[in-house]
């Protein structure tokens, strides 16, 4: 073998090689594109980084909420519109959600689009234990902005997250942050059921979207932690998950009401203490510390002590496991409960009740 | 041989692509999960030094009048009118504009009433800045330094930036030195705040504080959008609503103070109002964005260029406009005698109008008056006894600080007012809230403005 042999041999491999690599990460970029194209990736129309598509997708579906107030002080037919929060509409029939601290107060409700069309709207229904309401508007269903949303992408800590509102009136304002902790996802009793940001929320903002980078809809702004009376600003801001808020309009929408079971009972995890008093096996179940006497756990001569460890044939791991399968039982139904008493276990078939909005 | 290829090449495969990561890491610093996660020091290294911190001192004059009954009684012998002088000091910050002039743009509100303004830069340099101009009703000042080695902001088109793009706030908030803060557009066009007189904000959520006027906004290139001016702060401190003075308008008014050394104020000759869902209804509009055009003033730029009573203006140089106080802001900062094109619709359709911008007569003049940003709303005219207000809008702040209609102004604060030029003149530097002396069902009486 001469040296022009081995060059040329050598040089073909190389080539060989470097094609091949080449081809490699061409096909790796391209999986690696698509598996990661949302939002905040720069798209190929601007080559920046922006959150402007995501903006477009969802502002335009987020409203204005007004209370008309007619004006006593002036001629007639005069009125004012007072601002009281932000909403989202949900879907082509013009049904929207928003929270039910926004509406509850107001006689007559103003909806503004952004594109400056105003509808009157009637509270479908309102759920005081989620703070959700569902208000309707008559609207020309080829042109309904709606907001986009995934239910089964929930948001975790860290996720780049937009608010869409109207805080102090000053008209739509988006504002930026992360997820700052979430609570449990897509439960129906709606307890601690979560999602905190750091995106700045305002008066005005309640009720208002929280959008993901891609423009689809995470959660309904709430409530901001406040310190005193002197308001927000501290980061700390808290929104009602899409799937929670999602599940909750559905029944708004069937029933005009949130029909959640009840079994008059006020319980607690048990504690490892508590587990040895009563000669449990493990830390699985629910203390029932109290009951109500009119209530259908009492019908059911369920009393203080019992540890409820199923609940129809399910093993009850914790407090908020059997909340919501309570809260979604219908009234009227009869379930089995099998408790442990005083170290034997017993079956107990419980009439569920309705819960009361009154009920805390 | 050919397994030896083979071979070979699997080597260099192998070779290269455990090369590449080490390469693509070169390129991108940090990464999770395949997305860059961008850093701004790098545009900050070239961007911070071109903002400034402004250190103004000056004396506060308070005059303390003498009632007139002292007069009455002690005749000549009267106390003297006593002057009240007050040693004040401010802070804010500054944006370098133009490295070899020395030009630095500020907000009015922060060297307003200094006698001695010093600069601050990024490199420790303390030089002292003489004043070239300032527009109050904008709240725009623009200063000078002697100074070799400056460094100036970039400059873009503002009128491009999109709502949800990052924006970064470099200023000197509390005096705390300079403090970068980013966060979004989170809106723009915003108006009717009663801020200034004349408002078209960039709106953002990056935090922005007492120290941070006349800062700058930029963007991820580190190019201008804004000077930040103000917040809403229901406690005092940021809430994540900022607001910033476009780049374009500040340019704008800059320009006309260094070749006038004022702002000669754009005037299109129009009176109007917003365009809303009724007006858009009536009118068989599709779009609800834009200033309803109710009289247009014969011989003025509008007039000349065609504008008519009735048209609605919803652009201005291709830039949809939302109301008639954005259209009022652009207009009033673009200056005499700009070339304008004025996206109007007549009759349904859309048309251009090419208008040549008049000069004010005034110099608060603009497309509409308003004298105060309070009296917004109230429609005044000379009559014989005072200003008489003839109408006022409903919610309006004129109408929010108890002004009605029919009432006569007479008077402001402690001296008299005759007519409108008077009262012009009187409010023309308000410091803090106003009195105004109103006769009403033959009743006088005193409205604060706030």
């Amino acid at each position: 073998m001469n040296f022009k042999d081995t060059i040329l041999y050598l040089s073909k491999a190389v080539v060989f090689g470097l094609v091949m690599a080449a081809v490699f990460l061409f096909v790796n970029s391209i999986t690696n594109n698509n598996s990661f194209n949302n939002g905040l990736t720069t798209t190929q129309h601007h080559n920046e980084l922006s959150f402007a598509s995501a903006v477009r997708r969802a502002a335009p579906a987020v409203v204005n909420i007004y209370s008309l107030s007619l004006d006593q002080n002036s001629p007639l037919n005069s009125s004012s519109l007072q601002g009281l929060g932000s909403g989202v509409i949900m879907s082509k029939e013009g049904y929207i959600l928003t929270n039910y601290h926004v509406i509850k107060k107001a006689d007559e409700i103003v909806i503004a689009l952004q594109d400056g069309r105003k509808f009157t709207s009637e509270v479908v229904g309102s759920d005081q234990i989620t703070d959700l309401a569902v208000l309707k508007i008559e609207i020309d269903g080829d042109n309904v902005p709606i907001v986009p949303i995934n239910l089964n992408n929930p948001a975790q800590v860290g996720d780049v997250v937009l608010a869409i509102g109207n805080p102090y009136n000053l008209g739509q304002t988006i504002t930026q942050g992360i997820i700052s902790a979430t609570g449990r996802n897509g439960l129906s009793s709606g307890y601690l059921d979560f999602l905190q940001t750091d995106a700045a929320i305002n008066a005005g903002n309640s009720g208002g979207a929280l959008i993901d980078t891609g423009g689809e809809l995470i959660g309904i702004n709430t409530a901001a932690f406040q310190i005193g009376a002197e308001g927000g600003g501290h980061g700390i801001n808290f929104a009602i998950p899409i799937k929670l808020a999602h599940s909750i309009m559905g029944k708004l929408i069937t029933n005009g009401r949130v029909i959640r079971g009840a079994l008059g009972i006020s319980g607690e995890p048990l504690s490892p203490v508590m587990a040895q008093i009563l000669n449990l096996p493990d830390l699985k179940g629910v203390l029932v510390t109290g009951v109500d006497p009119n209530g259908p756990a009492s019908k059911a001569t369920l009393r203080p002590r019992d540890v409820i460890i199923q609940y129809e044939e399910e093993s009850v791991p914790g407090v908020e496991m059997l909340m919501d399968r309570i809260a979604e039982t219908t009234p009227g139904n009869q379930v089995n409960i099998t408790i442990i008493r005083e170290g034997k276990p017993l079956e107990l078939p419980v009439v569920i009740g309705e819960k009361l909005p009154t009920d805390s | 041989m050919k397994p030896k290829l083979t071979l070979l090449s699997a080597a260099i495969l192998s070779a290269s692509l455990s090369l590449m990561p080490a390469l693509s890491q070169a390129a991108i610093p940090q990464a999770v999960d395949g997305q860059a996660l961008p850093s701004l020091a790098p545009m900050l290294e070239r961007t911070t030094p071109a903002v400034v911190s402004v250190a103004v001192s000056g004396t506060q004059t308070s005059k303390q009048q003498i009632p007139d009954v002292f007069k009455y009684f002690f005749g000549p012998n009267a106390p003297q009118e006593q002057v009240q002088e007050r040693p004040f000091r401010g802070l804010g910050s500054g944006v370098i504009i133009d490295a070899k002039e020395g030009y630095i743009v500020t907000n009015n509100h922060v060297i307003n009433g200094a006698d001695e303004i010093k600069i601050g830069l990024h490199d420790g340099r303390e030089i002292d800045a003489k004043l070239i101009g300032a527009d109050p009703e904008s709240d725009i000042a623009l200063l000078q330094i002697e100074a070799k080695n400056l460094t100036a902001i970039k400059q873009t088109n503002s009128d491009d930036i999109r709502v949800g793009d990052f924006a970064v706030a470099i200023g000197n908030p509390f005096g705390l030195g300079q403090t970068v803060t980013s966060g979004i557009v989170s809106a723009l066009g915003r108006s009717g705040l009663g801020i200034e007189m004349l408002e078209n904000f960039i709106q953002t959520d990056a935090a922005i504080n007492s120290g941070n006027s006349g800062g700058a906004l930029v963007n991820l290139n580190g190019e201008l959008i804004g000077i930040n001016t103000a917040i809403v702060a229901p406690s005092g401190g940021n809430v994540g609503i900022g607001f910033a003075i476009p780049a374009n308008m500040v340019n704008n008014l800059i320009n006309q103070i260094i070749e006038h050394g004022e702002v000669k104020r754009g005037v299109l000759g129009v009176t109007g109002r917003d365009l809303d869902n009724e007006l858009a209804k009536a009118f068989g509009l599709e779009t609800q964005h834009g200033g309803f055009i109710s009289e247009v003033m014969p011989d003025s730029a509008a007039d000349k260029a065609g504008i008519e009573a009735g048209d609605i203006i919803v652009s201005v140089n291709g830039k949809k406009i939302k109301n008639f106080q954005e259209l009022r802001a652009k207009v009033a900062t673009m200056g005499a005698g700009a070339k304008v094109e004025i996206g109007i619709i007549r009759d349904g359709d859309e048309e251009t109008a090419n208008v040549v911008l008049g000069e004010s007569t005034s110099s608060s003049g603009s497309a509409d008056d308003a004298l105060h940003p309070m009296l917004e709303g109230a429609e005044l005219s000379n009559s014989r006894k005072g200003i008489e207000i003839t109408s006022i809008a409903q919610g309006s702040p004129a109408a929010r600080n108890g002004l009605q209609e029919g009432d006569l102004i007479v008077g402001l604060n402690r001296s008299k007012v005759k007519n409108l030029n008077a009262l012009k003149e009187e409010l023309k530097n308000p410091q803090g809230a106003v009195a105004l002396k109103v006769l009403r069902d033959n009743k006088l009486m005193y409205l604060v403005l706030r």
